[in-house]
């Protein structure tokens, strides 16, 4: 490659064209993750209903 | 009693976190454990919840820690909606991480259980965070490269198909539910991918969407949101006064909003835009706004992008002192920051436009060397239009007025 000061003039008739590259990806804006949430009070609840059981489990026996 | 100080404890800290208020909720919980309690359910109630409040705080060593700890728990006592619900959050929070492939492990033994129960809204919360966990895959594999959107790697395409799959799966199901909020998020997400896939169309209809379902809430961030996002679409299909129109509407929303963060990236987008549409005041306007609020943040990065914009919009106006002035800022500032590449940018600006200014470059002989050197492994001949990158940007040339005769 040539030195700056010996380039080619024609070459550089170029004229102000910036990529589409100056917006980044980065600036993309993502919704907000959803964590699944559990409570103290549900258990609560169920133990003020009289109502200990919950589905698919049977009874463990303590080993 | 112990184990009413325990529940005690526990309740509020939920009461806190609900209000917003994650870290005093944070030190009731971790005093409920400090007391403890025999009742495994309470106890992994706990774990949960310190877990989520970690991740909300951006603490994600210890929400690991926390929702690993509900999993083990929740298996322990064989309660099978539990283990589901400490495996969605755990596969969140691994995903944060950059851990894909265990989030992925997780996030799909979500979707299993979920399933294996017949719990419909937990399937279609375990699709969005699988969706969520493929776009950040493909998305950090991408980033490692430099490509416009749409020109990718296979690992990366697949990554984001995938993402894309999950998304449609989750809409299909909340749609039948009626959650809209649910659906707002989805379209959300799913444009995005689209726009990384460059389906750019596919992308503004989903963010239209999501634009359509933030309105019918009332949701102004979300609405924001979607403007920004609906710009980024229309840049990459050649359409600048739309997404200047929408760019604009996320501007008017951040100021509303108060959030100069987002109000400074407005600004810098308005910026990039008005540059492709030639339209180089508007674009200084912008860009000192930028400039100002990034100073104000004392946020470094945005500073000397501001400059580097500004040294180029200048540059194509022909004012070349104020040219000068900012990329000597872009150059200190690279320098301090420590990015490299920015200062080489820097550096091969002010060369070319001390020599448009026919200044003498006797004083810069070293600089001149180390900007050859830079341009030659750059593989950056002038003859082709040297292209000097920074965050992928492709710095403008001097118009052929402002270029004088060096021979």
């Amino acid at each position: 490659s040539q030195p700056l000061a010996g380039g080619q003039t024609a070459e550089l008739q170029s004229k102000v064209v910036p990529s589409k590259q100056i917006i980044h990806s980065d600036n993309m804006e993502m919704e907000p993750e959803t964590m699944e949430t559990k409570s103290v009070t549900d258990y609560f609840s169920k133990l003020h209903m009289g109502s200990l059981v919950y589905s698919c489990t049977s009874k463990r026996k303590n080993k | 009693r112990m184990e009413a100080s325990c529940l005690e404890l526990a309740l509020e800290g939920e009461r806190l976190c609900k209000a917003g208020d994650c870290r005093a909720g944070v030190s009731f919980f971790e005093a409920a454990v400090q007391v403890g309690t025999e009742d495994l359910r309470t106890l992994s109630a706990i774990y949960s919840q310190l877990g989520n409040a970690y991740f909300y705080l951006h603490e994600y060593a210890k929400a690991l820690e926390y929702h690993h700890h509900d999993l083990t728990l929740a298996r322990t006592i064989g309660d099978l909606l539990g283990e589901a619900k400490a495996s969605g959050n755990l596969g969140n929070t691994l995903k944060v991480l950059g851990n894909f492939e265990e989030a992925i492990v997780c996030c799909q033994r979500h979707l299993d259980i979920s399933r294996e129960l017949n719990d419909k809204v937990g399937e279609a919360r375990a699709l969005y965070n699988l969706g969520n966990v493929y776009h950040s895959k493909g998305k950090n594999v991408a980033n490692a490269g430099t490509h416009d959107p749409g020109e990718l790697p296979d690992d990366v395409k697949n990554a984001l198909q995938k993402a894309a799959k999950y998304y449609e799966e989750n809409l299909s199901i909340v749609t039948e539910l009626g959650d809209r909020a649910a659906q707002g998020r989805a379209f959300g997400n799913l444009g995005n991918t689209h726009y990384l896939l460059g389906n750019f169309r596919s992308a503004v209809l989903a963010h239209e969407q999501r634009l359509l379902i933030a309105k019918e809430f009332g949701d102004r961030s979300a609405e924001r949101r979607a403007y920004s996002n609906l710009g980024n679409a229309y840049i990459f299909l050649g359409e600048f006064e739309t997404a200047a129109e929408y760019y604009r509407r996320t501007l008017q929303l951040a100021r509303q909003l108060k959030d100069r963060a987002v109000e400074a990236q407005a600004c810098y987008s308005l910026g990039n835009t008005y540059t492709l549409l030639q339209d180089y005041e508007k674009a200084i306007d912008y860009h000192l706004k930028h400039l100002v609020i990034a100073q104000e943040l004392h946020d470094k990065i945005g500073e000397g992008r501001a400059c580097w914009s500004l040294g180029n919009a200048y540059t194509a106006l022909g004012n070349h002192d104020q040219a000068i002035h900012f990329a000597g800022r872009h150059l200190e500032i690279s320098r301090e920051v420590g990015d490299r590449s920015g200062e080489l940018t820097a550096r091969l600006n002010l060369s070319d436009l001390q020599m448009v200014l026919g200044l003498s470059y006797s004083t810069n002989n070293s600089m001149m060397a180390e900007s050859h050197a830079v341009e030659n492994s750059l593989n950056g001949g002038r003859a082709r239009g040297r292209r000097y990158s920074m965050e992928n940007m492709e710095l403008m040339k001097l118009t052929p007025e402002k270029v004088p005769n060096w021979n």
